[in-house]
């Protein structure tokens, strides 16, 4: 579905991606793991289209399609959604505009969608401008009510466990499992996904296929997720850095 | 066709359809089963003036001084005085004003609302009117008043004087729609008094700009209780030039009073002001806020909220902002699928419907023509 190939960004003039190399097939979900500053949200920036994280060589493609050129919009369209770690406010702008916006072309899903929103509790966000003044487990469950509204075919989660409390991560946990669970007509086929956590507690309960390791803007270690989580838990991103150097 | 042939047609149906689909765009219908009464001056006829309720009268201003002699005087020059006018009114035009008189008779709860078409086609340089509008005590209007010009009119002046009255508890909602040609200018001169709890709401909305609009309504509340909200959205581009006020003298207690303008300067200048003159226990706000999008060299948006206060018990406040669409605001609505054209617009459409509720449908349709011209960047 996604492949990334030497990929290298630079924001601000400073180098985060240096040469990314990454393959997500159809039907899994990848986990991205790395220190603070390592690059995890500029590379799912970059594959979304955010010009700021200008792409200085290598390539990103979907379904066969270089899309390195695309931008935004175009990208969104083939099917590439984002919930991000830290999304503007937007003033003016009510969630409930935007979800219209967004259901208008998929008048099937509205039912759908408003049995999430009463799930989610989230009728009172309905009429607030986008983001703002929400707590952070707030804006993780709007952001991530437009990703299902939208059914993207691939979707990222950038720490949608950031600043949530207990509470939350169960009902965040299980929001992104409806968005990755089989469509009808794949009923035996996952959806795509690249997230973003390292949360044990969401990770006991969001499947995922393979994780990956960045370190400074380099993916220096792939493999079975629950292999590399155990190591990182027991001490910390420290043998990766290590493991890279030797 | 000489001015005396001309019979007003009491029936709005009798409409020319090119007219009626022109004057659609400014919210005034052609069927006369949506309105309680209707208003139509094309150029400096009345083509149509007609009332479907007993409680509300609508005459063409000239009929009506000759039905009614306690007209001039009392209400007629009654609010804004004729000398002080600053508009070229000379007597000819003042003894047989073109424009329209309306009256709400007491107790009368109006359910459809009213309107007023005033049309310029070009064959005539100047529209020169003079509006009286009465509410008697009790009674509720909604007034929708469409000012446009025929989009091949070049040139040509709209001058309106408007003296409106609403009586004790009574209640006036005027919203104005403008839609003009781009060099006409257009200078509105309005002035309103509310008495004891009535109540008046004014909304403007400017969809394509005119030339020079220069527009400073002002309105006194004379009785307890008595409020006054002024909202008023314009779209301001190239080669235009907007001057927008409102002044609110809050006279009595417990009278209250809000402003609030929007601007989106896509070119042109605006200038947007508010005065609130505090003379009594009251409370009042005055909000300017504009947003520009791609002004180019010379356009820009001033915005001037006042405050002026005579009591001590006079809570007033004002606010007023300006800024630029923040362009991660616009990515990240294209990242769910928006084109970046659509994402302004929608930010604009937040801006300008932002703290503002209940406008109904007419007028969020207006107002989301005009995000959608200023998405274009026109
Ligand atoms: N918009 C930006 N402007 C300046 N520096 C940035 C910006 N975004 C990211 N960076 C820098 O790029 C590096 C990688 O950041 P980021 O991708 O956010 O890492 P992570 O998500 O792994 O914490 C950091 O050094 C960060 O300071
Ligand atoms: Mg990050």
């Amino acid at each position: 579905m996604i492949s990334i190939n030497d990929l290298q960004v630079e924001v601000e003039g400073k180098n985060v991606l240096n040469g990314v190399n990454l393959e997500i097939p159809e039907g899994e979900v990848h986990l991205l793991l790395g220190p603070n500053g390592s690059g995890k949200t500029s590379l799912i920036m970059t594959i979304m289209g955010y010009p700021q994280y200008r792409i200085t060589g290598g390539s990103i493609s979907m379904n066969g399609q270089d899309i390195t050129e695309l931008d935004i919009t175009e990208r969104a369209r083939l099917g590439i959604g984002l919930a991000e770690q830290r999304p503007p406010s937007v003033s003016g702008v009510k969630l409930r505009m935007l979800l219209d916006y967004i259901l208008k072309e998929h008048e099937d899903k509205q039912e759908r969608v408003l049995e999430l929103i009463k799930e989610a509790n989230m009728e009172s966000f309905l009429d607030r401008d986008i983001n703002e003044g929400l707590s952070g487990g707030e804006i993780k469950r709007s952001e991530i009510l437009l990703l299902l509204s939208r059914q993207p075919l691939f979707a990222m989660l950038d720490e949608p466990d950031s600043g949530v409390d207990l509470d939350s991560l169960e009902l965040l946990s299980s929001m992104i499992n409806i968005l990755f669970s089989p469509k009808k007509e794949y009923p035996a086929k996952r959806g795509t996904g690249l997230l973003i956590t390292h949360s044990t507690y969401m990770l006991d309960r969001i499947d995922v296929d393979k994780a990956h390791v960045m370190i400074a803007g380099e993916l220096v270690c792939s493999g079975h997720p629950q292999i590399i989580m155990n190591k990182i838990v027991d001490s910390g991103f420290e043998s990766c850095i290590e493991c890279r150097e030797k | 066709m000489s001015r005396e042939i001309i019979m007003v047609s009491n029936n709005i149906k009798e409409l020319d359809r090119n007219d009626s689909t022109i004057l659609s765009e400014v919210g005034i219908s052609t069927e006369d089963e949506k309105r309680s009464g209707t208003f139509v001056l094309k150029d400096s006829e009345p083509v149509c003036s007609c009332s479907s309720l007993e409680g509300v009268e609508l005459l063409p201003m000239a009929e009506a001084l000759e039905k009614y002699d306690w007209l001039w005087g009392q209400y007629y020059w009654g609010l804004i005085p004729e000398d002080d006018s600053p508009l070229p009114m000379d007597q000819t035009i003042s003894k047989k004003p073109l424009g329209y008189f309306l009256r709400v008779k007491k107790g009368e709860h109006v359910k459809l609302p009213s309107q007023a078409a005033l049309y310029m086609t070009g064959s005539l340089g100047k529209q020169i009117l003079h509006n009286v509008v009465i509410l008697e005590e009790d009674s509720e209007l909604e007034l929708i008043t469409g000012c446009i010009s025929n989009a091949f009119m070049r040139g040509g002046e709209h001058i309106a004087v408007s003296e409106t009255y609403i009586g004790k508890n009574a209640s006036l909602i005027n919203t104005m729609v403008h839609s003009w040609g781009r060099d006409v200018r257009v200078k509105p001169h309005s002035a309103t008094i509310v008495e004891e709890g009535g109540s008046y709401v004014s909304n403007y909305i400017s969809l394509r700009p005119a030339g020079i609009v220069d527009s400073n309504p002002v309105t006194y509340l004379n009785g307890t209780g008595a409020s006054a909200k002024y909202f008023s959205v314009i779209l301001g581009s190239e080669s235009s030039e907007i001057t927008l006020g409102g002044d609110v003298y809050l006279n009595a207690d417990e009278t209250s009073a809000e402003i609030a303008h929007r601007a989106v300067c896509t070119g042109g200048k605006i200038i947007q002001k508010g005065l609130l003159v505090g003379k009594a226990s009251c409370h009042a706000h005055v909000d300017c806020s504009g947003m520009l999008i791609s002004p180019g060299e010379d356009g820009y948006i001033e915005s001037i909220p006042g405050l002026r206060s005579h009591h001590e018990e006079a809570q007033m406040s004002h606010e007023a902002s300006i800024g630029k669409i923040a362009p991660q605001q616009v990515q990240y609505l294209m990242a769910h699928g928006m084109e970046e054209r659509e994402a302004i617009s929608m930010i604009v459409r937040g801006f300008l419907d932002a703290d503002i509720t209940g406008l109904g449908p007419e007028l969020d349709q207006r107002i989301a023509e005009i995000a959608e011209l200023a998405g274009h960047g026109e």
